[in-house]
């Protein structure tokens, strides 16, 4: 077995993992972000909450490929299309990027250490699409 | 973009069925083949619409009215220009993973390869899994073609692939795969166990129709 089976490998249990808590990690994502700032559910509500907790589960369901792939390119692309949409609609792309960071909190204390690294990386390899 | 092709655009954006008829059939009447109509009229135009949605431009219902739109015309073109014949061969069933709402590339597909003397068979969106294989086991078709647009459908593509190649089939089907996922990485085909992959309908055409006939031609 050489270096690409065993990452291969890491990438298929890491999104096993994903899939299985994927609820779990999108409300514990929305409640942090919401919490974080009061002011998010003062100018949109509850719709804006429910409305977050949908986009939560529409992010993870396009790392969980990349991640089962071991394919950085492919979330890029993903976080490259949202970064456009919001854009494009007057949208602060920063809690785009907070949530991306919530994700990996909520990996890294969820998962095994190799799992939450492998996620780590695609979820890194998005957040690279708003530096600079 | 053509002058039919502008005219057919700008009539998506105003909702327009009537004139989005209109400048197909003066496309059609210049002598434009249905290939031309599809792949220089009808793809630029959706591309532009999917832009536009994502520019913030149009509406979720706009994008949807032009969508409805483009499959009425396409398959109203379509029964303009093919004479229909008996003993078509060979089949390809064709399928959208998951619930996905972007067909209309299959569709072009279908209609193009009907158009060189195949059969097909288009079953939409939404088929699940074991009734895709149950149905390729039926009707042993030479390919079976399947659209993905975004990485949420790749589980999807991936395990429909993996159950067709262990149905138990006298012959295995060409798998071919297409859609905007594969356009960004053709490499992606290959890894979800796919034979192929095309940069558009036509190409699709081209690559099925060197596989399977020659494959055909050279079998005892």
């Amino acid at each position: 077995m050489g270096l690409n089976d065993v990452i291969h490998d890491t990438g298929a249990s890491a999104s096993r993992l994903l899939m299985r808590d994927q609820d779990a990690v999108a409300r514990a994502v929305t409640a942090a972000l919401y919490a974080a700032s009061p002011a998010l559910l003062e100018r949109h509500g509850e719709r804006g909450r429910d409305k977050c907790l949908q986009d939560m589960h529409y992010t993870i369901e396009h790392l969980i490929p990349a991640v089962d792939l071991g394919d950085p390119a492919l979330f890029i692309r993903y976080v490259e299309w949202l970064n456009g949409l919001l854009r494009a609609r007057s949208v602060d792309t920063r809690d785009v990027v907070r949530c991306l960071e919530l994700i990996r909190e909520q990996c890294t204390e969820r998962f095994p250490r190799a799992e939450a690294e492998a996620i780590g990386a695609i979820l890194q390899a998005g957040l690279t699409v708003f530096a600079g | 973009m053509t002058p039919q092709g502008d005219n057919f655009l700008d009539a998506l954006r105003r909702g327009d069925r009537r004139d989005a008829f209109r400048a197909i059939d003066a496309a059609l009447d210049a002598g434009t083949e249905l290939r031309g109509i599809y792949l220089d009229v009808v793809q630029p135009a959706m591309r532009e619409i999917g832009r536009l949605w994502q520019e913030n431009e149009l509406t979720v219902a706009e994008e949807h009215l032009a969508t409805a739109i483009v499959q009425s015309a396409m398959s109203r073109t379509f029964e303009r220009v093919f004479v229909w014949r008996d003993l078509r061969t060979p089949l390809l069933v064709a399928a959208c993973a998951d619930t996905e709402r972007h067909q209309i590339g299959l569709r072009m597909l279908c209609d193009l390869l009907e158009m060189e003397g195949w059969a097909t068979t288009y079953l939409g969106a939404s088929v699940p899994i074991e009734s895709l294989v149950d149905f390729v086991r039926k009707h042993q078709p030479a390919a079976v073609a399947i659209s993905a647009t975004i990485a949420p459908h790749i589980p999807r593509v991936r395990a429909a692939i993996a159950a067709i190649r262990a149905a138990d089939l006298p012959q295995q089907p060409v798998v071919a795969v297409g859609g905007r996922l594969f356009l960004s990485d053709p490499s992606l085909a290959m890894r979800l166990g796919a034979d192929l992959t095309a940069t558009d309908a036509s190409d699709a055409v081209r690559a099925l129709d060197e596989k399977v006939r020659r494959g055909q031609r050279v079998a005892p």
